[in-house]
């Protein structure tokens, strides 16, 4: 972006996102721990911080992975996209609370240091009287800090969409650590079998969401078929105004959009955190990406100054009412669109 | 794994991130808007937003600062492959 970075760029939306999000964590942990001197008043507030705080982040940890198939299977949900980086954040704090607390009450009274202590954990001498759960929920809570601390968009800019968005994906990594790490913490510490099936419900909610997202993403991607170096795409009706419509061209998504006069096409992928251009619409002459609101000019993919973003643009064609698109992207963005006047076609 | 192998992993681990926390101080403070223009005349709060990723990645920043260069990387998508 060409402009001058902030902290954290406030506005009203995330203001009122965060103050939501904050007060729902507190209500939780208030709640829980509330709670919990109620029914069990042996229990140390210690202790019910460390047990609210996990099962709230885990929680979290489950809402934020549903978010990104949720918005691919209906628009509707695309406002939970806007801050999801918010809740990770937030997300991450709540877990590392849980962290510090649970190292200073199990490993920080003893004779070794306690980043050690959790690794040669005397107490689980072998395997076969306990797993040793806690260095999954270590490596976990890694990984989420590397994605918290790499959430500001100066990593996005300097690692690039790809490796950023790579790099984040090590959340399902940190999902399945964070599933052993309370899984064989639950078995060793409670007898009810209650924790135990919400965890197992929970795993099977996501995969069943990516399943299904996966499947219906994937119907959407079958390659065009080519022709003198263009491929069809469809009909110029089947177009609405300042929409697109999606083929998938050179292993990845091409959005052709049409305006009043001209059909134009550029990649479908958003410099920004490769979101779902296709999906966006024209607004005061730009491409719009649905889930940021990066624009793109139709005609020459650029975004408007100040900001220096760029995507491929390809060239157009109509022939008998059919949109045909190059399927080499246009080498200096200088691209002549397809004309809907009747005139002669350009290509 | 053996308790010292543990060991030599741990301090493999401290020595890194004290390389990290040496390295990403004076980044934050003078060098980070020499690879990234954005960053110049930016805000306290986030140099400091940006510190602990400095930590841990202060190899990516190293490079990037070994380029000489305020420009961003060039993203590699399979559109831009194609195009270059």
């Amino acid at each position: 972006m060409g402009h001058t970075y902030e902290a954290v760029g406030w506005n009203r939306q995330k203001k009122h996102y965060d103050g939501v999000l904050w007060s729902g964590i507190l209500l939780y942990l208030a709640v829980f721990v509330g709670g919990g001197l109620l029914w069990s008043p042996d229990s140390t507030l210690e202790t019910l911080l460390i047990r609210g705080t996990s099962t709230l982040a885990f929680l979290l940890l489950h809402v934020i992975l549903s978010i990104g198939p949720l918005t691919r299977l209906h628009p509707g949900f695309l406002p939970l996209l806007y801050n999801r980086r918010h809740l990770g954040v937030s997300m991450f704090i709540v877990a590392l609370v849980h962290g510090v607390l649970s190292i200073v009450q199990f490993h920080a009274m003893g004779d070794i240091n306690p980043i050690l202590s959790i690794f040669v954990n005397d107490s689980v001498p072998d395997w076969s009287t306990g797993f040793p759960f806690q260095p999954l929920g270590l490596f976990g809570l890694i990984i989420l800090f590397l994605m918290a601390a790499t959430s500001h968009d100066f990593w996005l800019n300097q690692l690039t969409a790809p490796v950023w968005k790579s790099l984040h994906m090590l959340v399902y990594l940190a999902y399945a650590l964070l599933f052993g790490h309370v899984i064989f913490g639950i078995v060793q510490d409670t007898s009810s079998l209650i924790p135990l099936i919400l965890t197992v419900a929970g795993a099977l909610w996501l995969v069943c969401l990516h399943l299904v997202a996966g499947f219906r993403e994937k119907k959407r991607d079958t390659p065009a078929t080519s022709k003198d170096g263009f491929v069809r795409v469809c009909r110029v009706d089947e177009i609405e105004l300042n929409r697109a419509v999606t083929a998938l061209v050179g292993r990845e998504r091409v959005a052709i959009f049409r305006s009043d006069k001209e059909i134009t096409a550029i990649s479908g992928v958003c410099q920004h955190q490769n979101g779902p251009l296709g999906e966006g619409r024209i607004i005061d002459g730009f491409v719009t990406c649905p889930w940021h609101g990066y624009q793109y000019c139709p005609l020459t993919g650029k975004s408007p100054e100040p900001f220096t973003e760029s995507v491929p643009t390809f060239r157009t064609a109509i022939e008998d009412g059919q949109v045909f698109v190059s399927e080499i992207p246009d080498p200096e963005n200088i691209h002549s669109p397809a004309s809907l006047t009747g005139d002669k076609v350009n290509d | 794994m053996s308790d010292a192998l543990i060991v030599w992993l741990l301090y493999l681990a401290l020595a890194y991130l004290s390389i990290g926390v040496l390295f990403a101080i004076p980044f934050v403070l003078w060098r980070i808007d020499h690879i990234d223009a954005s960053a110049v005349k930016s805000t306290r709060g986030f140099r400091l937003i940006v510190f602990p990723g400095a930590v841990a990645l202060w190899p990516v920043l190293l490079n990037r600062l070994s380029t000489s260069t305020s420009d961003l990387p060039r993203e590699r998508t399979a559109h831009k492959e194609i195009q270059q």
